[in-house]
């Protein structure tokens, strides 16, 4: 199964690194100067812990509630968005640029806001912390549920630290986030900017890769030129907004291609790789494969470079309108894959007239 | 989190007092979050007049709370005013809230004397642009009727519909229908019902059809009012409402006309309350008028209300015989939704034609038709009554004619046709039998049973249990029990999981005796391949822990624990704290009798508890400390 070029290319073409933002979209939000301040603004991360997060029978009641309260796809109030980001540097900045990750775990690509199709790949792989689960990225941006999805997988993972990894996906920046949907819908749930700068603050935190039982290297995008060893990624400084080039842009923003080599990326960020690179990273590090997000693909999952690398794609029917199908990957603890493949969540108040005038019309 | 909140909350409290009235509001009573707790009453004043509207909604839904504490004479003096006030100048969010709330409010101002304070606010607000809001203050305002003395109800509350129904704009109109359910039976002065009902017939023929839609919607209402006050109305009252339906039924306006159809029904229930026959002629040639309108809205709703409509004719054979004419002609309408509406009528209308050669002659072939229908909705629709035309002819013609037909429904590609037909198998089966029924069920749950998508596959779950129960343990352990054993290793979690709860259902129709050794002895000798993932091995010990409080104790204890303590040690985590979750279920399964298994319990599973106490993994640490506390709750 081949990744279908046309469409990712749509995806990338809509979507440059670069964005131009229209000029009156400053003046539209007045209080977008304020919002353009530096990262670090929101003070999530001013008093940092010198040691994990401890849960303790206060913080894990306060989590199981807040975790409830989002999994009716209702959304927490600033305050304690503020408290849940706090907690989550208190766990993610303990974890590596290259996470380890034990088997059974599931591998899930990008989400983009589509609470209710999250909640069903909950129904499909199994409920969390039951399941063990890895998140490649791309929480945010496009779909109707962007606060409610990332807080939902942030309060999973401050509860379960070790049943959930979620890494850093191209859109999880302050920049991305501007253009595609997740800064405007925080100012329209929560009347400002507060809650995207603690969760664009937080993003930084966030791990950019995973190694599962030293096998299976998982990121959101792809490989980097600049990368030859898993060690190398260790060494780079992740706490930090998504870089405009460098490894740490490339590892989120690169794409597998049929070509051999380097190549050029159309999407203005990251490169594209061929199967010899691939084949030579996973030797080089001992792995057995690749597992990466970042593009739609019709069927959930698609391989390429000969089994080199597999794409992941968890957003079905993407924004709505794609027709594709998602699914994830279950790596079970004799390294045996399965993919599972689902549709969009049933949408309850679907009218059952096929045809019906509307009233204003009457 | 509640720590920062007690420490913010006397200062407010303390700033409020000085300002305002000493006056605490101690919600305690209705908390359902800690953020209610003692709230100011000062600050929820403030919040009613907040620049931002999102306060000012959630200070309007705790309006209740201010009530209270002002109490009902300055809630009269003060509270009332001011909420007149706002219901002039806010936004619809806000409206509709209050217009919620004024309809609870009548006990917070004193009780039924003082309800009428409350109308000038509701009927401002039942004249808004914004339909949410009208719907809101309209089913308020009929709230606080209920309250109201007769003389209320005449000097105040006749008064405010007269208005709205005279107002200028049609949003009031709209509202005022909406009311008249609420005085018309009180009216006992003839003379004043009538002027009632003119001013309704003045809505009826309204210029806009917004208001005549509102009032063809509200009168079968009013008109089942009178039919259950049957000593009431006059025959005055009786043209008038003539009247409307002949102008109903004569609107142009399709989406006002298919209202008749209701008003109809209504009309025809209070004649026969009556046992009058006087008008059913006529009637009757208006609903073979609707059933045959040319709009197909108009027939949709005729087709939906086919039954409902058709045995107000009940008394009357040669009146059911005129109906089947255009019944059938509904049954090979143009418009699917109108086959549709009408295919879920079909066994009730065989029912009222009460003759078994009529039905055989003239439903079955429409019965065959549309389970052929190109739309697949319209066969789902057939396919979810349809068992029932079962009892209605003999025995043999049932398995000739009827049978066949279903049979071909239960191999639609349509998933839904085929669930609709296997979810009212039992009448079926009462009718023809089991033997010729499994031989052609059989084939279509397996089918179903192994759709791609899992939701169908789900539905089929759903329904084993029910099927068990129509068809009996014989038949279910030949045909059935390998199929349900098998959903336990489906791909999907969420099939997993209804197995495990289907499992425990069968249980509980069929026995522990019956459990132990179909399901139980079964699961534990499952293939140790398959048991290699971890999958199936939590799959297995939510199945076994699901059974162990429908199972007898022996079983539990002979049977499911040994299996319990033996993935204690599983390499997985999740399977432990699994196990640690699962130990709570049989400590309060053993709970009754803990004297005699005290050497059961504290040895295997107190002491493998705490074992997991100190485990290397933090979550089964977690979940077996909150075990042993459940543990020693039971035990103790």
């Amino acid at each position: 199964m081949e990744i279908d070029n046309d469409v990712a290319m749509q995806d990338a073409a809509e979507e440059p690194l670069d964005p131009t933002l229209d000029e009156d979209a400053g003046t539209e939000h007045q209080d977008g100067v304020q919002t353009r301040e530096g990262p670090g603004s929101s003070g999530i991360a001013d008093h940092k812990a010198s040691k994990p997060l401890q849960l303790d029978d206060g913080n894990i009641g306060q989590l199981d509630r807040w975790i409830e309260h989002l999994g009716s796809c209702q959304v927490l109030s600033e305050e304690d968005v503020g408290r849940l980001c706090k907690m989550a540097v208190d766990v993610l900045q303990f974890e590596s640029n290259v996470q380890p990750v034990n088997v059974p775990v599931t591998i899930c690509g990008d989400v983009h806001g589509q609470f209710h199709d999250l909640m069903e790949l909950f129904k499909i792989g199994g409920p969390c912390p039951d399941t063990n689960y890895l998140f490649m990225g791309d929480y945010v941006d496009r779909g109707y549920y962007s606060v409610e999805t990332v807080s939902y997988l942030v309060a999973m993972k401050v509860r379960y630290p070790k049943r959930i990894t979620i890494l850093r996906g191209n859109h999880e920046s302050r920049q991305i986030t501007q253009v595609y949907g997740f800064y405007d819908e925080c100012l329209r749930k929560y009347g400002s900017a507060n809650v995207w700068k603690m969760f664009t603050d937080l993003f930084d935190y966030f791990p950019i890769t995973a190694l599962v039982d030293n096998k299976v290297f998982c990121l959101h995008g792809g490989l980097s030129p600049m990368i030859e060893t898993v060690d190398q990624v260790r060494e780079l400084n992740r706490i930090q907004e998504v870089p405009h080039e460098g490894p740490m842009c490339d590892l989120l923003w690169s794409d597998p291609d049929d070509r051999g080599g380097w190549g050029i990326s159309p999407r203005g960020a990251g490169f594209t790789f061929g199967q010899d690179i691939s084949e030579q990273f996973n030797h080089t590090n001992d792995l057995s494969l690749i597992a990466r997000a970042h593009q739609l693909v019709m069927e959930g999952y698609a391989w390429s470079h000969q089994q080199s690398v597999v794409t992941i794609f968890s957003a079905p029917n993407y924004c709505y309108r794609c027709g594709n199908q998602a699914a994830i990957m279950e790596f079970d603890e004799n390294h045996n894959r399965q993919f599972l493949q689902y549709d969009p969540s049933m949408r309850p108040g679907e009218p059952t007239v096929s045809r019906k005038t509307p009233d204003y019309f009457l | 989190m509640s720590g920062d909140k007690d420490q913010a909350q006397p200062g407010i409290n303390s700033e409020a007092l000085k300002n305002k009235d000493q006056l605490v509001v101690n919600s305690s009573n209705n908390v359902n979050s800690s953020d209610e707790e003692l709230y100011p009453l000062a600050l929820l004043m403030d919040e009613l007049k907040h620049d931002d509207i999102g306060n000012r909604v959630e200070a309007m839904k705790k309006l209740d709370t201010i009530a209270l504490a002002l109490g009902p004479q300055r809630s009269r003096d003060e509270l009332v005013p001011f909420l007149t006030e706002v219901a002039q100048d806010d936004e619809d969010e806000v409206f509709t809230v209050l217009a919620e709330q004024l309809g609870k409010f009548v006990p917070f101002i004193g009780g039924s004397k003082f309800a009428t304070l409350l109308l000038p606010a509701l009927e401002i607000l039942a004249s808004t642009e914004e339909t949410l809001v009208r719907e809101k203050a309209v089913e308020s305002l009929n709230h606080v009727a209920q309250e109201l003395s007769e003389d209320q109800l005449f000097h105040d509350f006749i008064p405010l519909i007269e208005h709205l129904a005279t107002a200028d704009w049609f949003s009031s109109k709209v509202s005022s229908c909406g009311l008249f359910k609420s005085v018309l039976a009180r009216v006992k002065d003839d003379k004043f019902r009538k002027e009632l009902l003119a001013l309704y017939l003045q809505l009826i023929q309204d210029d806009t059809p917004m208001v005549r839609r509102a009032a063809g919607k509200n009168l079968p209402v009013l008109i089942d009012l009178l039919t259950q006050n049957p000593d009431l109305s006059t025959t005055d009252d009786w043209d008038y409402i003539s009247n409307m339906f002949q102008k109903i039924i004569g609107d142009a306006q399709d989406s006002v006309k298919f209202l008749a159809v209701d008003v109809l029904i209504s009309i025809l229930m209070f004649f026969n309350k009556k046992e009058d026959i006087t008008h059913s002629k006529d009637l009757l040639r208006s609903a073979i008028q609707l059933i045959t309108d040319e709009s197909w809205r108009v027939r949709y709703m005729a087709a939906e209300r086919f039954e409902d409509l058709a045995s107000q004719f009940e008394s009357n054979p040669q009146y059911i015989e005129e109906l089947s004419g255009p019944f059938l002609s509904l049954c090979e309408d143009n418009e699917s939704d109108v086959r549709k509406g009408v295919a879920k009528q079909l066994p009730g209308f065989a029912k009222l034609l009460n003759n078994p050669q009529v039905v055989l002659k003239k439903v079955l072939p429409a019965v065959q038709n549309l389970s052929m229908d190109e739309s697949e909705l319209v066969r789902a629709s057939l396919a979810s009554e349809i068992t029932n035309l079962a009892p209605l002819v003999p025995k043999q013609d049932a398995i000739d004619s009827l049978i066949p037909i279903l049979l071909n429904m239960l191999k639609d590609e349509y998933p839904d046709v085929r669930l609709n037909i296997i979810a009212k198998l039992k009448v079926v089966n009462e009718v023809v039998g089991i033997d010729l029924l499994s031989e052609s069920l059989l084939p279509a749950i397996t089918e179903l049973a192994k759709d791609v998508n899992w939701r169908v596959r789900m539905a089929i779950i759903d329904y084993v249990p029910l099927l068990a129960e129509q068809l009996g343990v014989e038949f279910f352990d030949q045909q059935l029990g390998d199929l349900c054993l098998s959903w336990l290793w489906d791909t999907v979690y969420s099939i997993r999981s209804a197995a495990v709860v289907t499992l425990q259902s069968l249980t509980k129709i069929f026995g522990s005796e019956w459990s132990s050794e179909k399901i139980i002895s079964r699961l534990l000798k499952s293939d140790s391949q398959l048991l290699e993932n971890f999958v199936y091995r939590i799959t297995l010990l939510s199945a076994l822990t699901e059974l162990v409080p429908v199972v007898s104790v022996d079983v539990t204890t002979q049977k499911i624990l040994p299996f319990i303590n033996h993935l204690a040690d599983d390499a997985v985590p999740n399977i432990r704290f699994n196990v640690a979750k699962s130990y709570v279920e049989v400590v309060k399964s053993l709970g009754p009798n803990k004297s005699q298994y005290k050497d059961l319990i504290n040895k295997s599973i107190i002491t493998s508890l705490e074992r997991l106490r100190d485990d290397d993994d933090m979550d089964v640490r977690y979940f077996s400390t909150q075990s042993l506390k459940q543990c020693e709750a039971i035990l103790t």
